[in-house]
């Protein structure tokens, strides 16, 4: 019917909270940056551009929310977390640098649960 | 999902022989303080968008609520960007929203509980910021305790000047910013002022390049 395949941001979720655990692994063991995340942190971006395309669609077929501003607000700063996150990571050459992605990938997540209160058709 | 053999490639990527002293000069907004930055920038973009919503779109249905977000979003907005900024003025504005952030969600956290008519509709304080995982509560916190770390560097390093050398001591007493950090700062800036006489410490401090 006219909800958003449930798939994409279940796998956001985990794909979010197993890059944080990766993540957070690293700072663990007092590494910085490294591809591994960066490639984390691309994949996550992908993911989240495919379901803002999802949602999209669902509003171009003429689906409305409860509040269509703060959908879109959610829209626009979606995708920036991971690559504002990666900029922001990778200046800082230390632990520190994946204790950001770790913000990253938690965020992505939350933002799936908050996403399904702002607008029920996208489900979890 | 996370490639175990992604690990391996960690560390070496970057030029390794860049040691970390090297690195670019520490500041609030480096190491531990990086995380610090970006959680009060995602506070900070989330508080004031949610608060800018509410106010245009449903003022009226909770007034008190947006308006205290609106409150909130400029407190962590001033942690951000002071944070990132570092100098020994920026500090202290730093410490002043670290401290009002967290007198604020004990405060609206309690009065949300109490009178739950005013706050139809949450803040990021109600409920101690229950809704927000409680990082509301805990960041102030951890931003006060990280300040406190860079003032007691900061001391450590001005009661080092005067054996340094009076170009640190210099450097100290021109900041004006540093006068007021606190109180054990000024009394250390007084004596930092009496053990070094020899005045052309300022002009040496002049060419001291800035932290």
């Amino acid at each position: 019917m006219t909800s958003v395949n449930g798939a994409v941001p279940t796998t956001i979720i985990v794909a979010g909270l197993a890059l944080a655990g990766y993540a957070l692994l690293m700072t663990a063991l007092n590494r910085r940056m490294g591809l591994g995340l960066l490639v984390g942190l691309g994949v996550l971006e992908v993911l989240l551009l495919v379901l803002i395309g999802l949602v999209v669609a669902r509003l171009v077929d003429g689906g409305r929310p409860p509040s269509t501003v703060t959908l879109i607000g959610y829209l626009i700063a979606m995708p920036l977390v991971p690559i504002v996150a990666g900029f922001w990571g990778a200046v800082e050459r230390s632990r520190w640098g994946p204790a950001v992605i770790a913000v990253a990938g938690l965020v992505a997540a939350v933002l799936m649960v908050r996403l399904h209160e702002i607008w029920a058709v996208i489900h979890v | 999902m996370s490639e175990p053999a992604a690990s391996p490639h960690a560390a070496p990527a970057p030029p390794e022989s860049a040691p970390p002293e090297s690195a670019p000069p520490e500041s609030t907004r480096t190491g531990p303080g990086r995380l610090l930055v970006a959680v009060y920038a995602l506070f900070a973009l989330s508080a004031s968008a949610r608060a800018a919503v509410q106010i245009a779109t449903q003022f009226h249905r909770a007034p008190v609520a947006y308006l205290l977000s609106a409150f909130a979003a400029v407190v962590y907005i001033l942690a951000t960007v002071t944070l990132v900024n570092g100098s020994p003025t920026a500090r202290r504005i730093a410490i002043w929203s670290c401290s009002v952030e967290l007198a604020g969600v004990l405060a609206i956290g309690t009065w949300s509980l109490v009178d739950r008519a005013t706050f139809p509709d949450a803040t990021v304080w109600s409920g101690y910021g229950s809704g927000y995982g409680f990082v509301p509560l805990v960041l102030p916190v951890f931003g006060l305790l990280w300040l406190r770390y860079w003032a007691k560097r900061t001391r450590s390093e001005r009661t080092a000047a005067p054996s340094a050398g009076d170009a640190e001591a210099g450097d100290a007493r021109a900041d004006p910013g540093t006068l007021a950090t606190g109180p054990g700062l000024s009394e250390i800036n007084v004596r930092a002022a009496a053990g070094s006489p020899a005045s052309p410490g300022r002009a040496a401090g002049a060419a001291e390049p800035a932290d």
